[in-house]
């Protein structure tokens, strides 16, 4: 229990007021990074490493990290008011999330993020603080081919998505595969559907896609409806209502060990998580029919399971040394930039800085929701502004957005064009989520089939010797096979083959 | 003709103003921000480098050096970008070797770029190649694993940090010195790299110092040789494939800052003096030696004479790589 000692003399020294202003600054510039569509943390945070250079390396650290997870929060205020997501892993909280905007719960919606956020955050630190160690080392087991396995489950969840067509859904995350090939080819390095453009080289771009399927998309839409405003229902709460919390309850505590359990495994990335929770939370509800037009649980379990990921992607960090997504590189960049090399060995060579980082990851996760709950109020009065005003603002605001990731005027019209097909696709009721699940989840699948079959030297057999992987695999044909067979869902099937 | 003669002083003197404004562009630069372009994305071990390069080049250049990462495609898009920039001085890149010059060796890449398409100002880091096991592994020496190799051909697992990359080489070098045959697996990135080894996936990894340097000092993991003439200061207890009986096998990851072709000499010039005093500073010095990073500054004809050796070295072992697949 040593570590209880280290962690309690690590709170003494994070709630210094200098660490505490820190953490308080690396919040709020967290939180604007993930409004601002495009400029996803990645990017954010290394734009933001000049700064901390002027600070001791353990002041850096808390900043920077700071930085990150408000940087999840941030994403989350764009994606419930405006459908646009403010990074990759929000893109689960507009299915829901605007849909309650549109209902005048933004209050609640934004609240129960920040709240589910806090619990998330915290319990994920705590579980960091008892087991980092042992279950990073565990972690490692987990090969190329578990990875596979896992990214096979995770399509499959496309069927939870589905929604009532489950064609249209398996059609869509058809396309999103076909949109995945797109790049550099992971065997060869030779270009793959790029029509000769060296842009589409690292594939069509994740975030232009999105931020057209759906921001765009939507804006096209609402101009359709000539409506006044971005939303016309009256803002109803500014926060959740009792029993709104106590619904999502539930979710919370779900999302929490989604999060948690994903983020030990380096590589996964944070949307993987967000769209788990959120069709777990899905298929235990008892009136699953509400999701996807406002279900409070949908945007609980995605904000919890999200921002429980970004605190428990620290444990591969800090005991490993291994950054578990881009961002996290970034941020290990930051720390070896500031001295500060990641690894086992930084627990027994500099442990009061382990420990006080560690310390204010809690801190942090406090200020965030100290920081966010009393200016949800003024968030949700943004959608007062006319509409024709508003849509002009997030059209630029979305383009200067897609602008910002590579300074490549190619990224706008993906956007644009995009926008264009996602407002088609969603006049032909067809469900985008799928499309976008596909898309980041088939070149993980790619890689890593490809990697275990370099590793197993074409063998497919190797999947037979590894029970982690075999059993993950064995998920998705249990799913469908399950879907199949019910009497309700196979009426289901029927019913979308006539439409 | 009053007015004609004015005409022709006007005439001869803008003409004599030209002739002596040419040598007066490079007092003039840098009048702006410079853009050092980064092949790489953010966080990244060359991206590292470069902004330490960057932050300590700017004292004594006069303007703000800004690193922007246009990473992907390997380097590839990077790479285009700095060879299709105006070559007045304001756009300059971080060339990475060998990863750029297998880029334009490979034929299905179509790199819209060749080596001549940049002017090699001056190198920063020269990190070696090194080759690294688990600590617990049974491969004590590179000889015992040659040997596993050699009794097993195609069954021990080399991993790489990318297709084409030094690593890459590397096997290829040691596959052909020491008659024995490795089966490659491809990660993406090192950090990748960790958890296949550490795992267990994979047996052996081909790696370069600066990545994994504290973790062979720690003992986590056992350095079995480094691809170098000499040894490496941060792992003097390593020994080098040279003394291991493998002279040919020298591989290593070259970074330094570069210019599109045509930038004018005297701008090139300014360029490496300022660069060049960074790299040779103090600070630079401990902060390399913080990451393990080994500085070998290069300028004028040794950098340009490295930088056409690397190509013909790169040229034989891509060839053999391309032929395998």
């Amino acid at each position: 229990m040593e570590s209880l000692g280290h962690l309690l003399s690590g709170f003494a020294a994070a709630l210094s007021w200098h660490y505490l202003l820190y953490a308080f600054a690396g919040c709020t510039l967290g939180t604007l990074i993930g409004v601002l569509p495009g400029l996803g943390p990645a990017a954010g945070t290394a734009i933001l490493i000049p700064l901390t250079f002027s600070l001791d390396p353990t002041g850096a650290i808390i900043m920077l990290c700071a930085i990150y997870y408000g940087a999840m929060y941030g994403g989350t205020i764009t994606s419930v008011l405006i459908n646009v997501p403010g990074e990759a892993a929000s893109v689960v909280t507009c299915i829901d999330g605007h849909q309650m905007a549109r209902q005048g719960r933004a209050g609640s919606a934004l609240g129960i993020a920040a709240i589910g956020s806090f619990i998330g955050g915290t319990l994920a630190t705590v579980a960091l603080v008892v087991v980092a160690m042992p279950l990073a080392s565990l972690a490692l087991k987990f090969g190329p081919a578990e990875f596979f396995a896992l990214m096979v489950a995770g399509l499959c969840l496309v069927v939870g998505l589905a929604g009532r067509n489950i064609l249209a859904a398996l059609l869509m995350t058809v396309i999103g595969l076909l949109l995945a090939m797109i790049g550099l080819d992971p065997v060869r390095g030779a270009p793959r559907f790029t029509f000769g453009m060296e842009e589409l080289f690292d594939g069509i771009g994740f975030v232009p896609v999105v931020m057209g399927l759906f921001g765009v998309a939507e804006l096209l839409l609402a101009a359709e409806t000539r409506q006044a405003r971005m939303i016309e229902a009256e803002l109803k709460t500014w926060l959740p209502t009792r029993q709104e919390c106590r619904d999502s309850a539930g979710a919370i505590g779900r999302g929490t060990v989604v999060g948690f359990v994903l983020g030990l495994i380096p590589g996964v990335g944070a949307i993987v998580p967000t769209f788990m929770a959120y069709v777990l939370e899905k298929r235990v509800s008892k009136t699953p029919e509400r999701f996807g037009k406002g279900a409070i649980e949908g945007v609980a379990s995605a904000e919890t399971a999200n921002n429980a990921y970004a605190n428990a992607a620290m444990v591969p960090l800090l005991a490993l040394g291994i950054p578990s997504s881009p961002t996290i590189a970034v941020l290990m960049g930051a720390f070896i930039i500031n001295g500060i090399t990641p690894g086992p060995f930084l627990f027994t060579e500099q442990p009061a800085l382990v420990w006080t980082v560690i310390a204010s990851f809690f801190v942090g996760n406090a200020l965030l929701l100290i920081l966010n709950l009393p200016l949800v109020g003024l968030w949700a009065r943004l959608l007062k502004i006319p509409f024709s005003y508003m849509c002009c603002g997030v059209l630029i605001f979305c383009v200067i957005g897609a602008y910002g990731l590579k300074q490549s005027l190619f990224d706008v019209w993906v956007m644009l064009g995009f926008g264009i097909i996602g407002y088609l696709l969603r006049k032909l009721d067809f469900p985008i989520a799928p499309a976008i699940l596909a898309l980041i989840l088939g070149p993980m699948m790619e890689k890593s089939l490809r990697t275990t079959l370099e590793i197993s030297g074409g063998n497919f057999a190797i999947f037979l010797d590894r029970p982690v992987a075999l059993v993950l695999l064995a998920v998705p044909v249990i799913v469908i096979g399950f879907i199949l067979l019910k009497p309700r869902s196979v009426a289901k099937l029927r019913e979308s083959d006539v439409e | 003709m009053l007015i004609r003669r004015r005409t022709l002083l006007a005439a001869s003197a803008a003409t004599a103003a030209v002739g002596v404004a040419s040598p007066a562009i490079a007092q003039n630069y840098p009048r702006r921000a410079v853009q050092l372009v980064v092949a790489f994305p953010a966080g990244g071990s060359t991206d590292v480098g470069a902004r330490i390069l960057a932050s300590l080049a700017e004292k004594d250049f006069g303007q703000p050096i800004t690193v922007v990462n246009k990473g992907g495609a390997g380097g590839q898009i990077g790479f285009t970008e700095i060879a299709r920039a105006r070559p007045d001085g304001y756009t300059l890149g971080f060339l990475n070797l060998p990863g750029m010059n297998t880029i334009t060796l490979d034929p299905e890449r179509k790199a819209a770029f060749t080596v001549d398409s940049f002017i090699p100002i001056v190198n920063q880091v020269l990190d070696p190649g090194l080759i690294w096991v688990k600590g617990d592994s049974p491969y004590k020496t590179l000889a015992d694993l040659v040997e596993a190799a050699k009794k097993a051909p195609g069954k021990i697992s080399a991993c790489t940090t990318g297709i084409l990359s030094d690593d890459h080489l590397a096997i290829l070098m040691v596959q052909e010195a020491a008659k024995c045959e490795f089966r490659i697996v491809h990660f993406d990135g090192g950090a990748q790299q960790l958890t296949g080894v550490l795992g267990g996936h994979v047996d052996v990894a081909f790696d370069n110092v600066g990545g994994v340097f504290k973790r062979v000092q720690s003992g986590e993991v056992r350095g079995l040789a480094v691809t170098d003439v000499e040894r490496s200061k941060f792992l003097p207890q390593v020994p080098t494939t040279k003394e291991l009986g493998m002279p040919t096998v020298i591989s290593s990851s070259t970074r330094g800052v570069g210019a599109p072709k045509g930038t004018p000499a005297d701008v090139v010039k300014v360029v490496e003096t300022a660069f060049l005093k960074a790299i040779n500073s103090a600070e630079m010095k401990e902060k390399m030696d913080a990451v393990g990073l080994a500085l070998k500054p290069m300028v004028g004809a040794e950098y340009a004479k490295y930088y056409a050796d690397l190509q013909k070295q790169a040229a034989k072992y891509t060839e053999w790589a391309l032929k395998m697949r």
